[in-house]
C-alpha cells in the first residue's frame, strides 16, 4: 500500500521534472504486457490485503424466490478468515472459518463446531452459488493453474474520459492439479479490479461466472462493491453479493481465526 | 432270478398306460430335478466366481485393523517381488494392491469411491481384467489416470479424456488432493461394482500417499478347495498378518454358497417325495389287483421273498427307465440353454443378489448321479410296502377272492 503511494508520488515527480518524453515513455511502457501471474496475485489480495472486515449483503435469487441476508467477514493474509451471519435472525450466527486449507461451520442452533470434509468443497455454501472452494481458493491460482494473458482491451470512458486497459487471462489447470473445470477465465482491470471470472467444465462450456455489477471507492481503495455469481446451467439462478462497508489493514488478532472464536461468536 | 426279471417286465406290460403314465411322471420328476440343479448349480458359481473376481481373490493376506478400518496406516510391505513358496500349479495368479477410500469429484458431482491402486498386470484373476473397456486400460503400474465405472462416469457427467480430483488420506493422516485424467471406463456385472470402484496405477497412487505400502494381497487358487492349503502356506510366511479365505471375507455370499448345496437336497426330496406317493400307490394297485395270480403261485410254491423281490424288482425297473430318460429329457434342456438364461429383463433385481444377468447352467455329473442313485433307492423303498401288503393276505384268501 505504502510502496505503492510512493510509486505515484515517483510517477508524479518524474511527469512535473520531465515533461512530455515521461508521458511518452509511459505510454511504451502500457505495451508491455503485464505478468499475468503479478495481475492475478495483485487482484486477489485487492480485497483481502494484509486484513480487512467488511460488511455486507447477500442475495440468494432463484426463479421462483429471492432471500437476502447479511454478513460480516474478517480476512487476514491469503490464508484466514471468518464469516458470519448477522441476519435474518434465523440465520444469525451462522459462522465459516477457514484457517489455511482447513474449515469449519458452526451452526448456534447446534452450538457445535464441524470441520468441513474436503469431499463438501466442491458444495454450495449456505445455498448459494458459491462453493466453499469459491470461498477458500485464493492462492490456488498461484500454483496449481497456468496462466497466460489472452488478450488485452480498452474499456469505455469513465467520467474523466479516461480509459483503462482490460486483461483477459486464461487460468488453465496444471495436468495433475486437483481443480474440476477446464478452465477459467478472469477478466481484470488495469488497476487490477477483477471484472468477471468464468468457470469452464472441460468441454469449454461455460457453467457459472462471476461478474463484478458495480466498481467504486471503499475502504480507500477503488473495487468491485457488488458482484453477482450466476449459475449459467439454469435460469434466473443467481448470487449477488454487495459489499456496505469494508476497512482494509487492522489490526486484528490470532484468536480471531480460532475455532474457539467461531463458536463463541467473540467479535473483537 | 431271470425268470423273475421276465415276469416283473411282463406285468408291467400288462398295464401300459398307467405305467406309461408314471414312467412320464418319474422322467419328468427327474428332468425337472435335474435342470433345477443345473440352473442352482450355475447360480452358486456364478456367485462364488463374482465373490472372487470382486477383488477378493481365494486368499488375502491383510494388514491387522485393515477390515474395520480400511486405511493407509493398516498397510504392509512387500518385501520381495516373489510369492511365498505355494504348491507347486496351485495359484493362477495374485495380485497387490493398495485400496482405500476416497473421494471423487467432477465439475458437477461429488461421490465417495473406494480407490484401487493396481498393477494392471497382474489384474487377470480380477472382474476388471476381464472387464470391457471403453477407451483404454491402465498401462502400468506407473499409469497416473484413472479407470471408473461406467455408472460412475454417468453419474458423475464426465467422459473418458476428462479430468476428475481425487481427494484421499495420506500416511500421514493429511489429505491429498489430485487431478486425474480418465483412461478408460469399465463396464461391470451389476452398477455396484462400476459405482464402488475406481482403479490408478499402484506406483503413482503410492506416490501421491508417500508410501511404499500396500494394503492387500490378493491370491487366486485353481480349485475352491485349494484356499486351505493356500492359506496356511500364506500364514506361515506372513506370520504378523491376517491371512483369510474368501468364505470369511465375504460371509454372505459364503453362507448362501452353502445354503445352495442345502436346497439341492430340499429340492430334490420335495419333487421326488411327491413322486413316491405316486409310485407306491400305482404299485399298490397293480398288485392289488393281482392278488389271485400270487396267492396262487406261492400257493404252487413260490416264497414270500420271491414275491417281494419281484415287486421291489417291479419298481426298479420302472425307476430305472424313468431315470434314464428322465436324464436325457434334462441333458436335452441342458443343452438347449447351455449359453445361458438371459435375465436381463430382471437384471436390476438380480444385479441386487449380486447375480450377472446371464445364468450360466452348470452340469456336475455327481449332481446327475446321486440325483439317479437316490431316486432308484426311493424306489426300492417306496416298493416295499405293497409287496408288504399282498404278502400280508394269506394264500388261501387270495385264492378266494
Amino acid at each position: 500500500m505504502r510502496l505503492r503511494i510512493y510509486v505515484a508520488m515517483g510517477v508524479l515527480l518524474l511527469t512535473g521534472l520531465s515533461g512530455l518524453p515521461v508521458l511518452q515513455a509511459q505510454g511504451q511502457a502500457q505495451e508491455v504486457a503485464p505478468d499475468p501471474h503479478e495481475l492475478v496475485e495483485q487482484a486477489l489480495d485487492l480485497t483481502r490485503s494484509t486484513s480487512s472486515h467488511a460488511q455486507m449483503s447477500m442475495t440468494i435469487s432463484r426463479p421462483s424466490w429471492q432471500r437476502t441476508s447479511s454478513l460480516v467477514a474478517w480476512t487476514r493474509g491469503r490464508e484466514d478468515s471468518l464469516i458470519r451471519f448477522t441476519a435474518p435472525a434465523k440465520d444469525a450466527g451462522n459462522a465459516l472459518l477457514k484457517q489455511g486449507d482447513k474449515m469449519w461451520t458452526y451452526n448456534p442452533k447446534l452450538n457445535r463446531n464441524i470441520r468441513l470434509p474436503s469431499s463438501m468443497m466442491s458444495q454450495s455454501w449456505a445455498g448459494s452459488d458459491f462453493s466453499y472452494n469459491d470461498l477458500s481458493r485464493s492462492d490456488k491460482y498461484l500454483r496449481h493453474y497456468d496462466l497466460t494473458l489472452q488478450q488485452v482491451t480498452l474499456d469505455d470512458k469513465d467520467a474523466n474520459g479516461e480509459q483503462q486497459r482490460v486483461f483477459t487471462i486464461d487460468a488453465v489447470p496444471k495436468e495433475d492439479a486437483p481443480v474440476v473445470w477446464g478452465k477459467e477465465r478472469m477478466v481484470i482491470r488495469e488497476d487490477f479490479v477483477m471484472l468477471e471470472v468464468t468457470y469452464f467444465d472441460q468441454s469449454m462450456v461455460p457453467v457459472k461466472r462471476l461478474v463484478s455489477l458495480e466498481i467504486g471507492e471503499m475502504g480507500g481503495r477503488t473495487m468491485a462493491t457488488a458482484m453477482r455469481m450466476d449459475n449459467l446451467e439454469e435460469r434466473d439462478t443467481y448470487t449477488e453479493v454487495r459489499y456496505q462497508d469494508i476497512d482494509f489493514d487492522l489490526p486484528l488478532e490470532d484468536r480471531m481465526f480460532t475455532v474457539f472464536a467461531l463458536q463463541s461468536g467473540q467479535t473483537p | 432270478m431271470k425268470l423273475l426279471f421276465q415276469l416283473s417286465i411282463r406285468n408291467l406290460c400288462r398295464n401300459k398306460r398307467r405305467n406309461a403314465m408314471l414312467l412320464v411322471a418319474i422322467a419328468v420328476a427327474v428332468a425337472g430335478v435335474n435342470a433345477t440343479n443345473t440352473l442352482l448349480r450355475g447360480y452358486q458359481y456364478d456367485m462364488l466366481e463374482s465373490a472372487i473376481n470382486n477383488l477378493t481373490g481365494h486368499v488375502k493376506v491383510m494388514a491387522e485393523g485393515y477390515v474395520d478400518d480400511p486405511n493407509v496406516k493398516h498397510s504392509f510391505e512387500l518385501s520381495s517381488e516373489q510369492l511365498p513358496q505355494l504348491p507347486e500349479g496351485m495359484v493362477v495368479g495374485w495380485a497387490d494392491r493398495l485400496r482405500i477410500p476416497a473421494v471423487i469429484m467432477s465439475e458437477r458431482e461429488t461421490r465417495g469411491i473406494e480407490l484401487v491402486g493396481v498393477d494392471p498386470a497382474k489384474e487377470d484373476i480380477s472382474f476388471i481384467g476381464e472387464a470391457e473397456i471403453e477407451g483404454e486400460f491402465l498401462q502400468g503400474a506407473d499409469d497416473g489416470r484413472v479407470l471408473v465405472g461406467k455408472e460412475l462416469a454417468r453419474q458423475l457427467q464426465t467422459s473418458v479424456g476428462r479430468r476428475l480430483v481425487l481427494i484421499a488420506q495420506g500416511a500421514d493422516g493429511l489429505n491429498r488432493e489430485r487431478g486425474y485424467r480418465i483412461a478408460g471406463t469399465f463396464d461391470a456385472d451389476g452398477t455396484g461394482l462400476e459405482k464402488n470402484y475406481v482403479f490408478v496405477g499402484l506406483s503413482s497412487l503410492q506416490a501421491l500417499l508417500e508410501t511404499q505400502a500396500i494394503t492387500e494381497l490378493s491370491v487366486r487358487v485353481d480349485r475352491e478347495e485349494q484356499r486351505l492349503p493356500a492359506k496356511s502356506a500364506l500364514r506361515a510366511a506372513f506370520p504378523e498378518l491376517q491371512v483369510k479365505d474368501w468364505r470369511e471375507l465375504d460371509p454372505q455370499v459364503a453362507e448362501m454358497f452353502k445354503f445352495a448345496d442345502a436346497s439341492l437336497f430340499i429340492w430334490f426330496f420335495l419333487m421326488m417325495g411327491a413322486l413316491t406317493f405316486g409310485l407306491v400307490n400305482s404299485l399298490i394297485a397293480a398288485v392289488m389287483e393281482r392278488v389271485k395270480e400270487l396267492g396262487m403261485m406261492r400257493a404252487l410254491g413260490m416264497q414270500n421273498s420271491t414275491v417281494l423281490v419281484q415287486v421291489v424288482l417291479e419298481s426298479i425297473i420302472l425307476m430305472t427307465v424313468g431315470v434314464v430318460s428322465g436324464t436325457c429329457v434334462s441333458l436335452l434342456i441342458y443343452w438347449s440353454i447351455a449359453d445361458g438364461i438371459d435375465l436381463s429383463a430382471y437384471a436390476e433385481g438380480a444385479e441386487m443378489v449380486g447375480v450377472s444377468s446371464v445364468l450360466q447352467p452348470v452340469l456336475l455329473s455327481e449332481d446327475v448321479f446321486l440325483v439317479a442313485i437316490m431316486s432308484i433307492i426311493l424306489g426300492i423303498l417306496a416298493s416295499f410296502y405293497p409287496a408288504w401288503r399282498v404278502i400280508k393276505i394269506r394264500p388261501l384268501d387270495a385264492l378266494r377272492r
